[in-house]
Order: structure tokens, then sequence, then C-alpha cells
């Protein structure tokens, strides 16, 4: 059975549809990232859950019981802000054991599972710390263990690592997960970190102005994207527009502007369809010979750019078209320069092919 | 299906309907009864007012008469404020220097010292000889009581008062105002070539317009409202306010209600319009002109010219008003306090001594203990009941809906002129209302809720604003505490600061009043209105000790203040 499920939840306000008929179901232990752009919804979904906001429509259901209506104190979901929300008067000690004062345990295990904690977390000496006198990420800590000490089973982070510098942000991902897989617990966490979200979560949930655009293991999202707005988002993409030109066994061929006809091994379009076409900028190499098995088009070099452990070149297709490469320093026989002449070749069956959005392309891909 | 939608925090409804109950009977009956009286006895007031069978419509044109007195003066003291708070308020807010807090503290002063003794000290300064009159050598005082100032016709010692007393209003008001606003505007301004003035003018005026805007209110309000000190330096002009308290005991209540709600009506016709649209957040103000190309020219070359020679005047003239209308009288006053200690300086009699006069046969000193302990009596008890309404009222307003009307509605007492308001209180729990209390202690005490609950909100919501209690408090609520243990835990002491303000300002508030007290005090006279009667008593040397007394007293509370609002 589901740990937590919705069913149609529906959040408006005022003309603003938050969230639109969300289904969604949680299994115990699981860690769940929920991603999506600003604005998408991800924060109100979870403030439902955690009964800070009830939703207009639709049911929200915790260990089989439904709980619409009922008050955050009894939900046993703890809510993990931004900005932590540790209480500024309290020291570290009385910030953790703030749950198991307030539900009034009796005096040896509140000491008991607080020292342990705050074991747990590395900041025992800091236990009579004010939460100002602390670093970002001590604070961080003490606002996961104050969660955790409050014997809760359900963990609904809201941008958790977000306050935080980005080399620390990375660092922090993997501690994260693995002390809520110590623990036992079921995670929900929301960010709009697509790196992010893709390393620590069991499965992410893609949210886009209030509905569920694609849920997935990490890996189903990156290879197998339903849409171009999951495309552009996670990973990121080049996109051409073109019709569909020929279809066979093996795939389909599209036709761009200016004629060029490309290999796509997707089938279930028809001829003549107007269709977009995506492919990954690790999916595509620059060379000077043709290699086979590939698409291959001519073009020449607009822009170089370094990063870091790899190269990423625009280059113009003959057709006017710019696409974008990026290949592994260790994988570039030779780098090439602005203005040479090469040849742009990426495989058939790397290719993802979508229906023309009716409100344009650019309107998928800005929206991220 | 629909569940029910549940506020973002459980008050209970008990609660809400218990506060709500309690604003409207203490807070806002008070404040509108005085209109509907008028209505509701109109026959009265038409014949004491209009038809009156022996002096006819005399009493309507004394009426006018003093309005106007009264809307001059206020406006032009807070014209004055205008002209020299503004460059005090921008000193203060962007320059620090050996001396800011103090020069702050003074300013503030006025606010704090009640008002009968703070006229008291002003009047000895001006007007005896004890004062700047003895000091220059002359034997009389500088200026006589009813010196008028040319053009706008009001006598310098009660405009000197008035501008004392509502410059605080001003100048804090857009101190803060001007903090606000980030200092990166004027150095992007300056590093655009325009001198320092010419930035003032064209970058930090207009963001600070709601600043001005709203501190100019308050100091009107506050000037309209003034009696304490006014009833001791007017001399033979009537503003509303007193003439208000002399129609009140002269129980000529239609005229004095009439012209009661008069003022209000259009004191808040003026003020209302000004609070709502500066409530509105993020307003700024630029007007839309053009000036012609040689006079723009001219103007930012001048801009350039005082920026560079005439800024010291700028720093020195807010300064000097600041010295005479606030410093001076209270030295004074502590000085002729120790010169009349014996006996008159003068005269040499012991009967025009402090000691005479405390412990001789009036002996005024058992007043003063008696006024104490009725003073703080009141203060401590209007103080604790407005916290009790005050503390689930400023939840209220922040949490619910309704909460900007409450708000608005709140602005309503804070700006009625305290002697209607006195008078409405008399007349709604009084006698010859519903007959809850006479005239003295528990009238006082009902009387000042109606300004303390505003004051204590007020502070209380400047606390939890910028806090991020929603965010606390909900936390609280999802490791498992429910509303109550919430504001318990978290939100209270987060507010702490806040209410504890709050307190004290109430508190100093409710000891300085003195216009509403007046009405409805009967016989327990507070240690204000006991200024007011030792000066009409022409006890000067028990006045003198008695001013003193306050000045100490509230500069104790200032001190508490000071210690309160700088722990954070």
């Amino acid at each position: 059975m589901s740990l937590i499920k919705l069913v149609n939840v529906t959040k408006r306000f005022g003309e603003i549809t938050a969230l639109d008929r969300i289904n969604l179901s949680i299994e115990d232990g699981e860690y769940v990232c929920i991603l999506g752009p600003t604005g998408a919804g991800k924060t109100t979904l979870l403030r439902i859950i955690a009964g800070l906001l009830d939703p207009d429509e639709g049911e929200v259901y915790i260990e089989g019981r439904l709980v619409n209506g009922v008050p955050p104190e009894r939900r046993n979901a703890v809510y993990m802000f931004q900005e932590y929300a540790l209480f500024p008067h309290m020291t570290v000690w009385e910030n953790v054991s703030y749950g198991p004062v307030i539900k009034d345990w009796d005096r040896d295990r509140i000491d008991r599972v607080t020292s342990e904690i705050l074991e747990m977390v590395r900041l025992a000496e800091r236990k009579d710390a004010f939460p100002h006198e602390l670093s970002g990420g001590m604070q961080q800590r003490v606002a996961l263990a104050r969660g955790i000490a409050s014997g809760a089973r359900i963990l609904l982070l809201d941008e958790p690592l977000g306050a935080l510098d980005a080399r620390l942000r990375v660092d922090l991902r993997t501690q994260l997960r693995s002390l809520v897989k110590d623990q036992g617990l079921t995670a929900v966490h929301v960010t709009h970190d697509q790196e992010e979200a893709l390393m620590i979560a069991d499965r992410v949930v893609i949210l886009r102005e209030g509905r569920i655009e694609q849920v997935g293991t990490p890996h189903e999202i990156y290879s197998e994207p339903r849409s171009i707005f999951v495309t552009s988002f996670v990973g990121g993409a080049n996109f051409v527009e073109g019709n569909v030109a020929e279809v066979g066994d093996s795939g389909s061929v599209v036709e761009l502007r200016g004629g060029l006809r490309i290999q796509v091994s997707k089938r279930g379009r028809s001829i003549g369809e107007k269709v977009v076409v995506a492919v990954r900028r690790e999916d595509v190499t620059v060379g000077t010979e043709k290699v086979t098995g590939s698409n291959n088009i001519l073009g020449m070099v607009e822009s170089v750019l370094f990063i870091g452990g790899s190269i990423e070149y625009e280059v113009r297709l003959e057709n006017g078209e710019r696409i974008s490469s990026r290949i592994l320093l260790s994988d570039a026989p030779k780098t090439y320069r602005v203005g040479e002449r090469v040849v742009v070749s990426f495989p058939p069956e790397r290719c993802y092919v979508f229906p023309y959005p009716k409100a344009g392309l650019l309107k998928e891909i800005e929206a991220v | 299906m629909v569940s029910k939608a549940r506020k973002p925090l459980d008050l209970s409804n008990l609660v809400v309907w218990a506060t709500l109950g309690a604003f409207f009977t203490l807070v806002l009956l008070p404040t509108f009864y005085l209109i509907s009286y008028v209505f509701l006895r109109w026959n009265e007031v038409r014949v004491e007012v209009f038809e009156n069978p022996i002096i006819g419509d005399e009493n309507w044109r004394q009426i006018l008469k003093v309005l106007f007195f009264s809307f001059r003066l206020s406006l032009s003291a807070v014209a004055f404020d205008l002209i020299f708070g503004v460059p005090l308020a921008y000193i203060l807010a962007r320059k620090s220097f050996p001396g800011r807090t103090l020069l702050e503290d003074i300013v503030t002063l006025p606010l704090v010292i009640p008002t009968s003794g703070f006229g008291f000290s002003t009047l000895i300064t001006w007007t005896t000889v004890a004062g700047i009159g003895g000091f220059l050598g002359l034997n009389s005082g500088l200026i006589s009581l009813n010196a008028l100032i040319p053009i706008i016709n009001v006598p310098f010692i009660l405009f000197v008062v008035h501008v004392a007393l509502t410059f605080p209003y001003v100048v804090r008001t857009l101190e803060t105002k001007f903090q606000s606003i980030d200092v990166t505007f004027e150095l992007a301004s300056r590093t655009l070539g325009a001198s320092s003035l010419t930035t003032f003018r064209n970058i930090l005026l207009p963001l600070a317009i709601p600043g001005v805007l709203s501190g100019a209110v308050l100091a009107f309000a506050r000037s309209l409202g003034e009696t304490g000190a006014t009833l001791i330096v007017s001399g033979v002009s009537t503003t509303a306010s007193i003439a208000i308290v002399r129609w009140a005991s002269e129980f000529k209540l239609a005229t004095a209600s009439f012209m009661g709600s008069l003022l209000v009506m259009i004191a808040w016709a003026i003020i209302l319009p000004v609070e709502v649209y500066v409530g509105q957040r993020g307003r700024s103000l630029k007007v839309p002109y053009r000036m012609p190309r040689a006079l723009h020219d001219r103007l930012i070359k001048f801009e350039r010219f005082a920026s560079k020679r005439l800024s010291r005047i700028k720093d020195v003239v807010p300064l000097a008003v600041v010295l005479t209308t606030v410093v001076i009288p209270i030295i004074v006053v502590l000085n002729s306090v120790i010169r009349y200690w014996s006996a008159d300086p003068y005269t040499g009699k012991v009967q025009g001594g402090v000691l005479y006069q405390l412990f001789g046969p009036s002996n005024y000193f058992n007043s003063l203990l008696r006024a104490t302990l009725t003073s703080i009596i009141v203060a401590l008890a209007s103080t604790y009941i407005s916290m009790c309404l005050a503390v689930p009222l400023a939840f209220i307003i922040e949490r619910r809906w309704y909460g900007r009307i409450i708000r608005t509605i709140l602005k309503v007492p804070m700006i009625i002129p305290t002697s209607s308001l006195g008078l409405s209180v008399l007349l709604l729990w009084g006698p010859g209302g519903f007959n809850l209390a006479h005239p003295g202690i528990w009238l006082i005490i009902l009387t000042h809720i109606v300004f303390s609950v505003p004051v204590i909100v007020e502070s209380i919501i400047a606390a939890y604003e910028g806090s991020g209690l929603q965010m606390y408090e909900d936390s609280a609520r999802t490791l498992g505490a429910t509303p109550y243990n919430a504001i318990e835990t978290v939100s209270l002491p987060l507010l702490k600061g806040g209410v504890l303000t709050g307190f004290i300002l109430s508190f100093t508030r409710s000891l300085g009043e003195t216009g509403a007290t007046f009405i409805v005090m009967g016989r327990d006279v507070t240690i204000p209105a006991l200024v007011v009667n030792m000066v009409e008593a022409l006890a000067i040397s028990a006045a003198l000790f008695t001013s003193t007394y306050l000045i100490v007293l509230s500069l104790i509370l200032l001190a508490l203040i000071r210690l309160l609002t700088r722990r954070r």
C-alpha cells in the first residue's frame, strides 16, 4: 500500500490554478523528487501533503487514511523549509527536542533521542548554540535533525539544499539521501535543479504549470523523455522542426528546412506530419569525415566553448540551422576552430521525435 | 470531494468573536458614539447652537471661529515641521556622527514627556523672567503670552509648543522611511553627475513621499488633538480641543459634542484618504511637471552650489530648532526648580518657594502623591486590558482576510482629537448614557483603552511583519504542535520585543494624556491634569516641581524603550 496517495488534487489561488488534478502514489521508504521550474506548483503540492494547505478538490491519503482537513500536527509529516525555520529564540538542543517535548514524551526518551540524533548529524558539541551562530550547512543539519527527532515518518523537503552555496550543495546531496535511507524514512524533495533530482531520487516527478508531465526513475526521465518540455528541462537538447517524409520499417525520414533529410528510428508518425526532432548535445559528434549509420550533415563551426572536461561546439548547418555538440575532451581527437568546415553526425536511434506543439516550439522550451 | 476550507491558523472562533466584540464595544463604540449622539439629539443641538433663545447663533459662530483657528495653527505647525524635519530626518538616517542616538532621543522626548509638564516648561522659558528673558537681563519674559506671529495670526508660544510636540512625528517617521530606501540609488545618482541636493530632489524625496505624508498626518492629528500643553499656554486664544474641554465642564454638552463631531469628521476627511493612499505598498510620487529649460539649468546649478556651500545650514538650523523648542525649556525648568526651592528668588517670599507650596497649607505634595497613584493605576490597568485585547487583535489582523479592514479602522481612534474622545466616552458610558461609571478612575481607564489598543497593535504588527512568523508556526505545526502550542512556544516569544515596546508606549501615552482625562476624571486627578490645575491656581513653584517630576519619570521610560528596542 502506498504511504502517500494523491487523487485528483486541485488547488486554485484566485484565477490561477496552481495544481490541476494531480494523481500520485509514493511508496513507503521511497525518495521522490518533485522537479519543475519556478511557479510549477511544487511547493503547493508539498504544503498540501503537509496539511499547511487544503486542496480545493481531490483527496490526500497518508497510510491509507483520508487526511483532508486533518491538521498538520496529526499527519506525522514534517515540513522542512528552504530557510530551515529554526526557532531563533531556542538553542540547537531545544530546536531538535521541540517535537518530542511538544508531544509530551517522557524525559528520558526525549534526552536519548535528541542526543542520538545530534550525534548522528555531528552537532552534539554545538547543542547549546543558537541558530544564528551556526553556518548554513550546520543549520541545514539541525533542521533535518529536528524533523527526524519529531518521530515523523515522512520528510517533506522544500529546496533543502537551495540556501547553501554551490559546492556544499553538491556535497550534501548524497549525505541527505543516505540519512533518509538509513532512517527508513520516506522523503518528498522539491527542487528546480535537475542534476540534483537525477542524482538523489528513486523516482522523479516532473511538474509543469500545475500538471504532472512525467513520472519515472531518473534513468527513464533522461533517456525516454515523453515531451519536448521534459527533454529540454532535463538534460537539454537541440530542437529542429521538420515534416515526416517517409515512414518505413526501421524508422522514418524527416525533412528539415531547406530540404535536408535525416533518419530517425522512432516510428508511429504519419507522412506529412509536422514534427520536432530533439537530439541531445552529448549525442552529436563533430568530425571531418562521415560516420556510417549516422545522420551526417555538413556545417561550419560558429563558436567553441570550453566547459571544464568537455568542449562545446556550435555548428551552423548548410540549411542555416544551428546545432550544438558536447564532446568529452578525452574523446576529441583534435579541436576545431571557428570558421572550420566540419561534418556533424548523430545516430538515428538517439533522435527523439515529438508532434509539433500547438503553442509553438519556443513556448515549450522557454517555459523552462 | 470538496474539503472544508481551513484557515492557516485555527484561532478558535470563540476567541475571534470575543476579541472582535470587545474591540467593538471598548474601542470603536466610544469613537463613533459622539457623531451619532449629535444626530440622536439633533433637536437639543439645534436649540443650543443655532436657535438659542438668548444669544441666537452665537455658539455656532464661536465654533466656526475656534475651528478656523485650530486648523490654521495645526497646518502652520505641520508646514514648519516639514521644512525643518526633512533635513533633520535625512541627517539622522544617513549620517553617523558622535551623539546621533542622543539627538534621536532628544527629538523623541516631547513624545514621552506628559504634555502639560512640557507646556509649562515652554511657558516659563518664553514668557517669564525665570526663562530666556531673565537670562538676557530683562525684567520680564522675552515674549508676552499673547504675542502673535504675523501673517498666520497665531500666538508665538502656542506655535512653539505645537511645533515641539509634533516635530518628532515628522522626523522619526521620515527617518525610518529614509533608512528603508537603499542608499545605492543615491550613490548611482551621484556617480551619474547629480549634486547631493539634486539627488535628494529627484531620487530620495519621490521615494520617501509616503513617509512625508504619514509623518505629516500624524503630526497634524497630534496638533489638532493636543490639549495638555495647549491648556497651559493658550492665553486668550482657544483651540478646538480646549473649547471642548471648557464647554464640557460648563455642561454645554450639545455645543461641545456638535463641535467635537465636526472636528472629528473634518480631521478624518483630511487624514483618512492620505492614510489609505500611503497604506498601499510601493507608493512613490513623481509629479509630472515640465520646467523651462533655462530655469531647469539654473536650478541644477543652484543645487550644485548649495550642495557645496550651504550644506552647513541644513545641518545647523534643524539642530537649533530642536535646541530651542525642546532642550532649553527642559533646562529652564530644572534650573528654576532649584532656584525656587525655598523661596521666590525675585520677591524673596517663602510662599513662592517649592517647599512652601508642596508642604504648606495647600499641601500640594499630598495631591501629587494621590495623583501619582491614580496615574499609575490608570496606566497599568488600561495598558493591561488593552494588551489582552491587542495581542489577539494583531493576530486577527495578520491572519484573517478582513484584517486589512480592521487595521484601517484602527487608524480612526488614533487620529481622533483626545478631548472629543473624552467627551464621547463620557456621553456613552457616563451618567447620561449607559451609566456604567461616574467621572473618575474607571471612566479614565475606559478612555485610555481606546487609544492604547491601536498603539499596542501597531507595535506588535511592526514586530510581526518581516519576522517570518508564519513559517516558524507552520514548522512547529508539522513537528506536532497544536495551534495553541505553536503560539505559546514560538509566536509569542518571537513577538516579545514588539509586545513589550507596545506596553511601554501605551503606558507612557496613558501617563501623559491630558485632554480626554480632563473631561472624564471627575475628582480622580492624574499628574498631567494636576499640573494644569496648579497653573490655573497660580501655584507656579508646585507646577515647576511636578513638571520636573514628570520629566524625570518620562526619561526613565525613554531609557526603558531604548533598552528594549535596541536589543535585537
